[in-house]
């Protein structure tokens, strides 16, 4: 399957499912390509344990072009691995090196119960959005495109945020499991643009009850998570998030 | 006011209140080094403001109340936000590697904010016994202001202690101001820089201030 | 070999002006009244931009929905992944465009192969899809006056493309999978991820349930509804590599296919002209760089065969633009198809750059002395670093080297105009449906489609189904659904206990080589007929020899994928077919027996004007080619010329 030359070994985590104890386990893989993915790397090596008459190494993933956020893992201690602003899937094996071990393992957190091997279940980051990560407009009802105006600054900074991928890296890195950067994204696309002031003030209370609903632990502003984001979301984000709390538990009314 | 509660029982509400409370704490650091500092111009002026100080019959229990305060909210938010967030991960990594710049020392201040918190705690706890109190040793209670410090801190022991207290506060702090900025909300590009090189002076001087006395009363006065 | 059926499928279009036809099937439309609304249940398969939108819309009019996707949240769809933008007859720039040009164009961009009415429809649409989504708070870019910002596409000589970087599908996908999570947050939809869809329940010859495998358990689930909604997607991975991700597949659309769903042009498959090409056996999936480079970037090779000259040391003299040389109107900007195809001329001629000469260059040296670089950088950085990140090659100082690959697929289940297949009561929507396309889709028209399908079309069309339709009640103890299940279950059996040697990937990257090669960018009667029977022989391996370890009772990601390339082996064969029975060159569908003495595509609109659906007539038989002929009106069928 491979036409490279790296030999490596891998220790991955190993749980049959949500209610199993899991342990790590240690494989070899050999002939490995530099220009192969991670990921790739890992078909490499269910390749082969499916001869071996083994069972596979269950991971998520899915567009392998690094915006979906379906990927994770935590290798040798870093989500996404070493290179900063990139997925799993876009990390290429060529920032390895031949002889290397490699430790996989899966998101750690409370609210990322792990459900088999190296997948873990994000569903806590969907129940937080529905608490209002949204703008409560019903198709149909839009204005026109242009009726509203928004400065290019504005429009950039609220995309900027909006690119967060869900992929829970920064949960992953952080310290205390916090879901901060991923919440102060939404809430910040939202308070940056026109369309998202009428539900501000109740929009950051709900999100950031759910958010502590689902067990994350809270921001200590050790800034792990925007050095671990895939597509490098902004501390100064979560900074926005405080003061749209902040304003929003003293001026707003409900 | 059942808002007030709601609005700081949240985690980001717990951590306003440590922001608040930390930073009004700097404040009182701020006064004590100052007035501290009157150590150096000489034992008359020194004196002069201890009694000038404690002349304050009212004040001085108030501001004591408050400090208190201040301190019991900081602390017990500090110990609350630290169960919260080791609950958070109840099973953890077996490897573990920042993916930010290396830190100058060994640990980011930012990671070990608790830990240094907590050695605060203990030499505040001393610090208290033996100035405020005054039980390690009771006869100080006749001295001067001047003659108290100096004969308190000068026991190698105590300053060793007070010196590695004022380099864990100084450190507790360099990382304090900015996050209590960052979670109050105040983060912009322009400013960015300065609240951060702010923050580090200010840790620097509490660290290189409050540490000098025990070498002063060691060195100069044994 | 092939049987075509002699009754005419009706297409059930309006008549009348084509700008009205919308409009008046709205009027005869049959409503629900409110307050019965919440008496429905919708399922809705697939959570992609029709699947969102769709899903969002019906629970917003008052039905209850479920929705279902295989990810692990409904965010993650492939629609994510789409880059350049979407278009819309807007006219913002004032550069002439209307619903009727951005109609024509995507007519004529399908090579006439589409139906016209709903391709109006769709251009109608198109403007009030922005207008939703900038009311969502999608960030689409803007000018520094603060209006929205456009960018031209292939196939256009108009600026009609709204865009959010290279980033378009993840906000605009985002914006309807958060009208997705309010819906929930109301009530009125449910989202059940980890979910794929292993069947579809038809009783009394409507459709009315589902049948899912929940991926974490592996437990079967089945759903009963009114009205169900496949939003599952195109094929392109029966190609193994392609654009699209690891997870797309056919398998939805198949046991709708082989539940009575008509399957129409399944030949009409898009290869994307600018793709990083491949690099090694090992490769997974094919990585796209949206056509919208081709604003800025020039495509050329050396003009030399053989030429080892590193491209800088390539003066302009010895280089062939030659999109820029064949088609001097619209240059880089040719259609998808057109340029692909003159990528794979050149590099059968040797011309190709790279290991292997399965390359051409895109170069913005250009357009970073016009512009400069950090200009460059704002409209296209992630899509460079990108490059840089799979390729370790710094494209702002060297050319990039792309090749085509396979994208999208024009074709899918058979529907008519309300969106519904030959199922009642069975609605299929976006890139899963064959309907606006043609044999080649422009650039920028799948998010359009997409969106246009599930916020604006279906919510009236699936009303009009419940309305019109006395639906007995039905619920899943109905002994309809326990044969689907226990069907279901006994594929998942046989998959397990074959207990082989090979994996379903490795049967999978075979099948994926076998349809590149005989049916990728070009296709031609000996090629097809050799891998209809190489797919045969193919799938016979497969049911002997495949491994697929561990259980059907918990996660199992193999079990899953097996089950994907069981039905891409018989996909594949139904694909070669269609593409053997149309005689004629089109759009994405490119005979080598006839072509124009340009390599261009020659259709034959006498005997080719029309969709081909495929009926499933039984296990080993062969399907049925049923026809529903195409008329032209308004744009007159001429030869397509980008010259």
């Amino acid at each position: 399957m491979s036409d490279g030359s790296m030999s490596l070994t891998l220790k991955i985590w190993r749980q049959a499912d949500a209610s199993s104890q899991g342990d790590f386990r240690v494989y070899k893989v050999h002939g490995i390509s530099p220009d192969q993915s991670f990921l790739e790397m890992l078909d490499v090596l269910n390749e082969q344990l499916i001869q071996q008459g083994e069972e596979p190494v269950a991971f998520d993933h899915d567009c392998r072009e690094g915006i979906c956020g379906m990927c994770s893992l935590m290798i040798n201690g870093q989500a996404h691995g070493p290179e900063r602003t990139t997925t799993t899937c876009q990390l290429h094996m060529r920032h390895f090196r031949s002889g290397d071990t490699i430790v996989i393992e899966p998101w750690r957190a409370k609210a990322f119960p792990v459900l088999r091997d190296l997948v873990v279940d994000r569903s806590a980051f969907d129940r937080i959005i529905s608490k209002g990560g949204y703008v409560s407009v019903n198709t149909g009802n839009a204005p026109d495109g242009n009726a509203i105006l928004i400065p290019k600054e504005n429009a950039d900074k609220a995309f900027e945020a909006a690119t967060c991928i869900g992929c829970g890296a920064c949960v992953a890195a952080c310290k205390n499991a916090s879901a901060m950067l991923f919440v102060s994204a939404k809430v910040s696309q939202m308070a940056m643009l026109p369309q998202g002031q009428p539900e501000r003030t109740m929009r950051v209370q709900s999100m950031v009850a759910q958010m502590d609903a689902e067990g994350f632990g809270g921001c200590t502003n050790t800034n792990e998570c925007e050095a671990a984001c895939p597509v490098g979301i902004s501390v100064e984000n979560i900074a926005r998030l405080n003061r749209e709390y902040l304003r929003a538990v003293t001026v707003g009314r409900s | 006011m059942s808002w007030v509660i709601k609005a700081f029982s949240s985690s980001i509400g717990k951590k306003l209140l440590l922001a608040i409370s930390g930073l009004a704490l700097c404040g009182f650091l701020v006064a004590h080094l100052a007035g501290n500092l009157l150590l150096y111009v000489g034992p008359e002026v020194y004196n002069k403001y201890a009694d000038a100080l404690h002349a304050q019959k009212i004040l001085l229990p108030i501001a004591e109340v408050g400090l208190l305060g201040l301190f019991v909210i900081h602390l017990a938010n500090a110990l609350r936000t630290n169960r919260e967030n080791r609950e958070a991960r109840p099973v953890g990594y077996e490897v573990r590697q920042s993916k930010q710049p290396p830190s100058a020392f060994l640990k980011p201040a930012s990671s070990v904010m608790y830990g240094t918190g907590i050695v605060v705690l203990l030499f505040l706890l001393l610090h208290l016994s033996d100035f405020r109190f005054e039980l390690r040793n009771p006869a100080v209670a006749e001295l001067t202001p001047f003659n108290k410090a100096q004969v308190l801190l000068r026991d190698p022991l105590t300053a060793i202690v007070y010196i590695i207290g004022s380099c864990s506060l100084g450190y507790h702090v360099s990382h304090g101001v900015q996050s209590a900025f960052q979670t109050l909300g105040v983060n912009h590009p322009k400013y960015n820089w300065l609240i951060g090189t702010v923050s580090k002076a200010f840790g620097l001087l509490v660290a290189l201030g409050f540490g000098s006395f025990p070498l002063w009363a060691w060195a100069f006065h044994s | 070999m092939t049987t075509t059926a002699s009754s005419v499928l009706d297409g059930r279009c309006p008549t009348g002006p084509i700008s009205e036809r919308w409009e008046k099937r709205k009027n005869e439309l049959k409503l629900v009244s409110p307050t019965n609304k919440r008496k429905y249940e919708i399922l809705v398969v697939g959570t992609g931009l029709a699947g969102a939108s769709a899903a969002a819309s019906l629970a917003e009019l008052g039905y209850n929905v479920k929705a279902f996707c295989f990810q692990d949240t409904p965010r993650r769809a492939h629609s994510i992944a789409a880059q350049g933008g979407i278009n819309a007859a807007k006219n913002y720039q004032n550069d002439g465009d209307s619903v009727f040009r951005l109609f024509a164009d995507t007519i004529k961009g399908g090579d006439f192969r589409s139906r016209e009415s709903n391709v109006h429809r769709l251009a109608e649409l198109s403007v009030n899809i922005i207008d939703q989504c900038v009311a969502q708070g999608v960030p689409f870019a803007r000018e520094y006056g603060g209006l929205l910002s456009n960018r031209t596409f292939g196939g256009a000589l108009v600026s009609r493309t709204f865009y959010a970087r290279g980033q378009t599908g993840q906000q605009l996908l985002l914006g309807a999978y958060s009208a997705l999570m309010r819906q929930q947050h109301v009530g009125r939809l449910k989202v059940f991820a980890r979910r794929e869809m292993l069947d579809v329940v038809v009783v009394d010859g409507v459709a009315r349930g589902i049948v899912v495998r929940n991926l974490v358990t592996g437990q079967l689930e089945t759903y009963s509804g009114h009205a169900v909604l496949l939003c599952t997607g195109g094929y392109g991975t029966v190609y193994y590599l392609s654009t699209n991700a690891k997870g797309c597949n056919v398998t939805a659309n198949w046991r709708a296919y082989k539940r009575g769903a008509y399957f129409a042009n399944p030949c009409y498959t898009q290869i994307h002209p600018t793709c990083i090409p491949v690099h090694g056996d090992y490769q997974s999936k094919l990585t796209l760089m949206s056509e919208s480079l081709r604003n800025d970037g020039r495509v050329w090779v050396p003009a030399k065969m053989g030429d080892q000259r590193s491209p800088d040391q390539i003066p302009d003299a010895d280089r062939d633009y030659y999109l820029e040389r064949r088609y001097p109107t619209y240059g880089n900007m040719a259609p998808r198809d057109v340029a692909s195809r003159a990528a794979k001329e050149r590099c059968d001629l040797g011309y190709g750059v790279g290991a292997g000469g399965q390359a051409v260059y895109l170069d913005f040296t250009d357009a970073i002395r016009r512009d400069g670089e950090a200009a460059i950088r704002a409209r296209y950085g992630n899509l460079f670093d990108m490059y840089h990140k799979i390729t370790d090659e710094n494209p702002y100082s060297s050319p990039m080297r792309i090749y085509p690959a396979v994208h999208y697929t024009m074709g899918g289940l058979w529907v008519d105009y309300h969106l519904q297949s030959t199922i009642p009561g069975l609605f299929v929507l976006g890139e899963a449906n064959f309907s606006d396309h043609g044999s080649n889709r422009l650039g920028a028209s799948a998010l359009m489609q997409g969106l246009a399908d599930g916020y604006f079309v279906a919510p009236y069309t699936v009303g009009d189904h419940i309305a019109s339709r006395k639906l007995a009640p039905v619920t899943t103890d109905h002994p309809e659904f326990e044969r689907c299940v226990g069907e279901t279950r006994a594929r998942i059996y046989k998959l397990l206990n074959v207990n082989g040697r090979r994996s379903a990937d490795s049967f999978h990257r075979e099948l994926g080589k076998l349809m590149w090669d005989y049916c990728g960018m070009s296709r031609s009667e000996k090629g097809l007929q050799q891998v209809i029977q190489k797919i045969r022989g193919l799938r016979e391996e497969f049911w002997q020899n495949v491994k697929v370890p561990g259980s059907g009772n918990a996660l199992n990601q193999n079990l899953e994928q097996a089950g994907r390339v069981a039905d891409f082996l018989e996909f594949g064969e139904l694909l070669a077919l269609d593409a053997l029975t149309r005689r004629e060159s089109c759009g994405g569908h490119f005979r080598e027996e006839y072509q124009t003495k340009d390599n261009d595509t020659l259709r034959d609109d006498a005997n080719f004007s029309h969709v081909a659906a495929w009926r499933f007539a039984g296990e080993n038989q062969d399907p049925v080619r049923h026809v529903e002929p195409l008329s032209f009106q308004d744009v007159q069928p001429v030869q397509r010329s980008y010259k």
